[in-house]
């Protein structure tokens, strides 16, 4: 689904943003990204989103070369994604059935389609009775689930959520994960950006941890406790990296077919439960 | 196009909630477009005048002061004498008189009336109007004749052309300036509704909504500010044009305009062209820089 190869990022103010990323994530994943701000989260959202393009390497979005992609398909890859935002981005002066629905007109779909969708979509995050509040009547946590909603209304194939909690009340954001868990358990694929460890911890998924632009471990299920205080900004990562690198190494056409061979959810190594630091925690 | 009506509603959202912009656009696009109307409108008139005066066979000849009414009229028999001439209709000084005083007003004639300046005429016709150059050649050879003072139709009618042309010239100069002018400022005021709206198409493309699908309400917006500049362009310049045209028509009686009514419909339709077009280019120079940034480069953070 969407497969990075040796990716690096330099923007032209010099930044090394991302380094040499190589992985993939497929149909119907949960996963968490995590890493210290300025660690690169953004720069693979943004590579992702096609809003930025990588200077070395690769990414495969559903079988589609990105590099290979022209300017005016962009819309139509971005369909396949909805973006949850830390900030919402709620249109103010629209009520919250017109936010939802604003990403439908966008993308020229017609009213009756509208009027059936936005009512089912504001139900499955919970916020049906709302649908005529303005955002600024909600809570951080209600507006995020409207945020959800409007994400969710295109049907999209993978959610992407940056930072979802990060305005949300802590009590609030296990809903918030909780819900996203949800709806990647009706087959959508779950993207969550975040530093919250502990939420990380709560809800057993994939880690993918990013520091100064490398991938520096990626833990599937029951395999997530943090890393090693003492490993941090070494270079040896390479522990819990290596076996995943030897799936990276494909050839193109075996990419972007069948996956099901590849079931490497199972054999991650367990990790010792313990105290664990996070690069968030060291700065 | 799917949307395509919410895109228009879109459109006149943006030019009602940036109303003041709006109007100083449609004020300026006005008179960019008054001023092009006014200036077809002059030399539409100025050709149907040479052409009228190119058609008519009528020569004025003056007689040299101090010939006496009598001998006047012999001077006629020798014009009349002369190879194409159909008829020289003696006009005298009086009638001539009478003529200016009826036109002109009361005031200034009645105190010179005692010593009339004009000259007695012949009013010549002439059969063939190709011959006209020798025909008043002949005519400037008879004694009695004022040579200098025929009045020759086609200097007339050449004079009235160099003035048309000098006055498109001009004109094209003022509108392409008032051109540059209006699209300046109505691409500026959909720049203004764009940034105020800069979340809302963030929010459009990160959604995917096409580059089309964004720029749209935005041509609307620029469109309705043109055809509405229109509207009312056609109004003022009809209230201008038959102002004008009073005034002129009351001054003298040789010429008439050329009613608006017969114009109406083209004014109309060159204005509603002229002016959509105008709002469509500024909307889409003002949005191409948008379309090229992505994300949170919109919104400027």
């Amino acid at each position: 689904m969407i497969e990075f190869q040796n990716v690096s990022k330099t923007y032209p103010n010099g930044t090394h943003a991302l380094h040499d990323v190589s992985l993939r994530i497929d149909k119907g994943e949960f996963v968490f990204i995590v890493g210290a701000s300025g660690a690169g989260k953004s720069t693979f959202l943004k590579l992702i989103m096609h809003e930025e393009t990588p200077t070395s390497g690769e990414i495969i979005i559903n079988g589609n070369k990105l590099s290979k992609l022209k300017r005016r398909d962009v819309p139509y890859l971005r369909r396949h994604m909805g973006i949850v935002f830390q900030d919402f981005r709620l249109i103010e002066k629209m009520t919250v059935f017109d936010n939802v629905a604003f990403a439908m007109r966008a993308v020229g779909e017609n009213t009756a389609t509208i009027k059936k969708r936005v009512p089912y979509v504001l139900d499955l995050v919970g916020l049906k009775d709302k649908m005529k509040n303005k955002p600024s009547e909600l809570s951080g946590g209600e507006q995020q689930r409207v945020s959800l909603a409007r994400a969710l209304v295109n049907n999209p194939e993978i959610i992407v959520a940056d930072e979802p909690t990060g305005n949300v009340d802590p009590e609030l954001s296990h809903e918030i994960i909780e819900l996203l868990n949800e709806i990647n358990s009706m087959g959508t694929t779950v993207l969550v950006v975040t530093h919250e460890h502990e939420l990380v911890r709560e809800f057993n998924q994939r880690v993918i941890a990013i520091d100064k632009g490398h991938v520096i471990s990626d833990n599937h299920r029951r395999g997530y406790s943090g890393y090693e205080s003492e490993n941090f900004g070494d270079e040896d990562y390479s522990l819990s990296y290596s076996e995943y690198e030897e799936d990276m190494d494909l050839t193109d056409d075996e990419l972007t077919d069948d996956y099901s061979g590849y079931a490497y959810d199972d054999d991650e190594p367990d990790y010792p439960d313990g105290v664990v630091v996070m690069p968030d925690d060291q700065a | 196009m799917k949307g395509f009506g919410y895109l228009v509603k879109e459109g006149f959202k943006n030019v009602w909630s940036n109303r003041i912009m709006s109007i100083a656009s449609i004020c300026v696009l006005i008179s960019c477009l008054v001023l092009t109307g006014a200036a077809a409108l002059f030399s539409l008139n100025v050709s149907k005048l040479v052409e009228e005066v190119g058609e008519s066979n009528e020569t004025i000849v003056y007689i040299q002061p101090g010939y006496s009414q009598l001998e006047a009229v012999y001077v006629g028999k020798e014009i009349e004498k002369v190879d194409n001439v159909a008829s020289a209709k003696f006009y005298s000084k009086e009638e001539a008189f009478e003529q200016y005083r009826k036109t002109l007003g009361d005031s200034l004639f009645s105190r010179i009336e005692d010593r009339n300046p004009l000259p007695d005429s012949f009013i010549v016709v002439m059969h063939d109007l190709s011959k006209y150059e020798e025909t008043v050649a002949k005519i400037q050879q008879i004694e009695g004749v004022d040579k200098d003072s025929i009045l020759n139709r086609k200097d007339f009618a050449d004079k009235l052309t160099r003035i048309s042309n000098l006055v498109t010239i001009i004109s094209i100069g003022v509108v392409a300036a008032l051109l540059i002018i209006s699209l300046f400022i109505i691409a500026n005021t959909i720049r203004a509704t764009m940034y105020s709206r800069r979340f809302e198409i963030s929010i459009m493309k990160s959604v995917g909504a096409t580059n089309s699908f964004v720029r749209m309400p935005f041509l609307v917006e620029g469109m309705i500010i043109g055809l509405i500049s229109a509207i009312i362009a056609t109004g003022v310049l009809a209230l201008v044009y038959q102002g004008v045209g009073m005034v002129v028509e009351n001054a003298q009686s040789l010429f008439s305009f050329i009613p608006y009514t017969d114009l109406l419909p083209y004014v109309a339709v060159a204005f509603a062209v002229f002016g959509v077009f105008v709002g469509f280019c500024g909307g889409f120079l003002s949005i191409r820089k948008y379309l090229k940034m992505e994300g949170n480069e919109i919104l400027g953070w």
